[in-house]
């Protein structure tokens, strides 16, 4: 019982101290588009000792059917007789080596790595943590689940984490591909307790748009945003109202006045230009949003099973968008 | 995982503020706890589940039993979990099991005695060889005999793994050929390449030259795949008689099957390396750097050990017995003498078959065979080919070539959805009361079906040769298209000439 609260005691002790610091979790899948989202990530963090950065690899869980009955372990262990890394192990170690030189690595670095059993994998989770001595750390986390978007999910339960970013093939994608086969991406933005960030031919250096519609949870996510875009050395976030119809552009302009007004007043943050456009929300938004690096919304307020079923602007961004987006929680 | 709980949180607050009545306040709570994502992951099985009440509240169709309807819809639902796999595909087998003493009112006895024969025996024995032969470790000594014949030209070392992995997976099984050689393939491509976007189609078709070498290998010979012990078991439970001399050329022992099939896969084996060839077209047209230091690893390794040699006496003394006298014992006795050999002289530990076959698998096939029994017995297997063949006549393709087609075109696409073996065991029951509905010959339509399921080319689950060899991450899903079209094609016509030309003469 006393190791029970123990353990609980500890593990609450290490959500306390994680609050105080901005933990970014990566998915990677070997895919140049997890790259570059990890270089996004990097951005964000570099060398600011508030930031840790999680790599996370997924490996499905194995199904002995494909692999006619007998176990993918006897391949995978027959890979490492002859010295050949795992595809797991060999992205994330490229994801390393592309956050810390590998001379850097011997100096100020300390690793330990950990083990985790699961049932009914004998090969497990896992981890190899990279502590540099200003506190900051990088984790490499090979990671056991069913499939991509379940094992993401899970790493956030022992998170938290602040920002999921995940690498996303091409946007453009129907209601019903969405419904019946949802993208990895498009599971995380759904499900995912904090903000997501999908990665897709992302390129730095050409700001975000972030839309606001005057409510005040949008305001609070303007203000999220801003706080997010800070950590890179040059901010720029520009701002979108959208008026269905004609009649509202003049209160689509107050909006996006308002929320300028507002960022600079409380965070001294000024945003780089504000637009309106008049029609359809997911269309406009993705039309004026292609140029940005990201395309930048809050969370619906729809229930889960609203969003499931009938989707929300936020998710229709997300699915229709041929660049990166970010869905902030 | 309660992710759902965080948001809601907010509500109840607002809830307590506003008073709100105790009953809305559990309702509510109780929406919190329901796990949504659960719901949604699991939505095939759900799916499946009410299509399967959906089958078995409509009236029975005219000239099925309700036994027949019943087991249709088990037959039904299991294929939709067999492809969307929601759950552990093991419990579609317990679901099988279950569902038959359930639904269909057998005796559980008599549930669990169908579950094993001599083809699950089969199956369960080449798995445990499978293991067996993989943990003696003699694929450096194979990867090093490949470069001695063929030499370090790209397209040679091809053909070259081609027709070894091809030769060996026709005998032990691709999943086993797959494992040993994908270590072969990785080493030859990252010793001439650090930099695998350098060597990208290089890579594509090394690996490809095992997965496909091997996939139309399994065809080869009974043990080349658990599909093959399936068809023939099939063969013997519908259309073997013991009274009856007509029947007993539905006793398909390994030599015959090997008439059948290995002429067909010789014949593939140098399409497949020219198709490879033409659709990658590889970056280095030599690999002479790379087979040197391959040969400086496996000089460290030494001359064959005693051990080794055992292994390969022992390999090639259960060759015999399926080729001399699996028609006595069954293939199942000699697979499973196999076994016990490796184990007594200590060339294998137990814990490692334990561990290394999926156990799951073979109650699964036992129970995909037992359903395919209940086709045949409650009459649904012959109610379903009727009704296909009724479709097939409009386009003329009841019979003869254009019937193999269809069946050939209905094994591939299925088999492109879940494994071959399961493929093959859905589809068994149904062809061959098709090809007695329509007056063909069983063996040849049983032959195209187990044949057509090996042309699993499109997808990385269609056969166990490309899940494994995906798992080395150099391989895109786009690549398994863009190659397995023409894999396909070639595949069925020269399956088709087989068929018109070469399997009559046989007899078939």
């Amino acid at each position: 019982m006393n190791t029970d609260d123990d353990v609980r005691r500890e593990l609450e002790a290490v959500y306390e101290a994680r609050k105080n610091r901005f933990r970014i979790l990566v998915g990677i899948d070997g895919e140049d588009e997890s790259y570059r989202g990890l270089q996004y990530a990097a951005r964000m963090g570099a060398n600011r000792s508030d930031c840790d950065i999680i790599l996370v690899y997924v490996r499905p869980i194995d199904q002995g059917l494909h692999t006619g009955g007998l176990q993918a372990r006897v391949a995978r262990e027959n890979l490492l007789s002859w010295g050949i890394e795992l595809p797991g192990i060999r992205y994330l170690k490229k994801g390393l080596s592309m956050l810390v030189e590998d001379a850097e690595m011997d100096g100020d670095w300390v690793a330990e790595a950990s083990h985790t059993d699961v049932q009914g994998d004998p090969l497990g989770d896992n981890k190899t943590e990279y502590r540099h001595k200003d506190g900051r750390s990088i984790v490499l986390k090979l990671k056991t689940a069913p499939d991509a978007a379940s094992g993401i999910l899970d790493q956030y339960e022992l998170g938290p984490y602040d920002l999921i970013i995940l690498g996303c093939g091409k946007g453009g994608r129907g209601p019903i591909s969405s419904v019946f086969a949802p993208s990895v991406a498009e599971k995380v933005a759904l499900h995912a307790p904090c903000s997501v960030f999908v990665a897709r031919k992302l390129e730095a250096g050409h700001g975000h748009l972030i839309a606001v519609d005057g409510t005040d949870k949008a305001m609070e996510i303007l203000k999220e945003e801003a706080r997010i875009a800070s950590r890179f050395a040059d901010p720029k976030v520009s701002a979108i109202c959208i008026a269905k119809t004609e009649a509202e552009r003049a209160q689509a302009e107050a909006v996006v006045a308002k929320a300028e007004a507002m960022l600079k007043d409380e965070m001294d943050f000024q945003l780089k230009a504000t637009y309106v456009r008049v029609g359809d929300p997911v269309k406009e938004i993705v039309d004026a949003g292609r140029d940005y690096s990201a395309i930048v919304l809050g969370c619906s307020e729809r229930s889960l099973f609203y969003r499931m079923f009938v989707s929300s602007v936020p998710l229709e961004v997300v699915r229709r968008a041929r660049n990166s987006v970010m869905i902030i929680r | 995982m309660a992710l759902n709980a965080l948001s809601s949180k907010a509500l109840t607050q607002r809830m307590d503020a506003a008073g709100v009545r105790t009953g809305v306040r559990r309702f509510v709570n109780i929406g919190r706890q329901l796990n949504l994502y659960y719901f949604w992951e699991k939505r095939w099985f759900f799916i499946a589940l009410a299509v399967g009440a959906g089958l078995l509240s409509v009236p029975t169709p005219e000239n099925l039993s309700r036994e027949g309807l019943i087991v249709l819809t088990m037959s039904v639902v299991a294929t939709i979990l067999f492809v969307t796999e929601p759950v552990p595909l093991p419990t579609v087998a317990l679901m099988i099991i279950v569902g038959q003493v359930l639904l269909l009112g057998l005796e559980s006895t008599q549930v669990a005695k169908s579950l094993m024969t001599d083809s699950v025996l089969f199956i369960m024995g080449s798995l445990m060889l499978a293991v067996a032969v993989v943990k003696q470790k003699l694929d450096k000594r194979i990867a090093w005999l490949i470069v001695r014949m063929t030499g370090t030209k790209t397209s040679r070392i091809c053909f070259g793994i081609s027709v070894v992995s091809g030769i060996l997976a026709s005998f032990i099984g691709e999943h086993t050929v797959a494992a040993m050689m994908l270590p072969v393939g990785i080493t030859l491509i990252t010793l001439t390449s650090d930099d695998p976007k350098k060597v990208r189609n290089l890579a594509a078709v090394l690996l490809f030259s095992i997965c496909y070498g091997c996939s139309v290998a399994g065809i080869g010979t009974p043990s080349g795949g658990a599909r093959n012990a399936i068809m023939i078991g099939y063969w013997k439970e519908f259309f073997y008689d013991p009274t009856n001399p007509e029947t007993f050329k539905f006793i398909i022992d390994y030599v015959t099957w090997m008439l059948y099939a290995y002429p067909m896969f010789l014949l593939q084996l140098p399409l497949v390396t020219v198709i490879l060839l033409f659709t990658f077209k590889p970056e280095y047209r030599d690999l002479s750097r790379a087979v040197v230091k391959l040969r400086a690893e496996v000089e460290v390794e030494g001359p064959l050990k005693p051990g080794d040699w055992v292994a390969i006496g022992f390999f090639f003394l259960i060759l015999c017995g399926w080729i001399f006298i699996s028609s006595d014992i069954g293939m199942g006795t000699v697979a499973v003498i196999g076994a016990i050999a490796f184990l007594v002289a200590g060339l294998v530990k137990w814990e490692d078959i334990n561990s290394g076959v999926n156990w799951g698998v073979v109650l699964l096939y036992g129970a995909a065979i037992s359903l395919g029994v209940q086709m045949k017995d409650t009459g649904a297997a012959e109610w379903v080919a009727s009704n296909f063949l009724s479709l097939l006549t409009p386009i003329g393709a009841d019979e003869g070539i254009g019937l193999w087609a269809a069946v050939s075109v209905l094994t591939t696409t299925v088999t492109n959805t879940m494994s071959n073996g399961a493929a093959v065991a859905v589809l068994g029951p149904i062809v061959l009361k098709l090809a007695s509905v329509a007056g063909e010959s069983p063996i040849i339509v049983g032959f195209i079906t187990a044949v057509s399921s090996a042309f699993a080319y499109f997808t990385v689950v269609g056969t166990p040769a490309c899940t494994i060899v995906y798992a080395s991450g150099y391989l895109k899903t786009t690549d398994f298209l863009k190659v397995g079209w023409k894999m396909c094609v070639m595949s069925i016509i020269v399956m088709l000439a087989a068929a018109y030309v070469y399997w009559p003469l046989l007899g078939g």
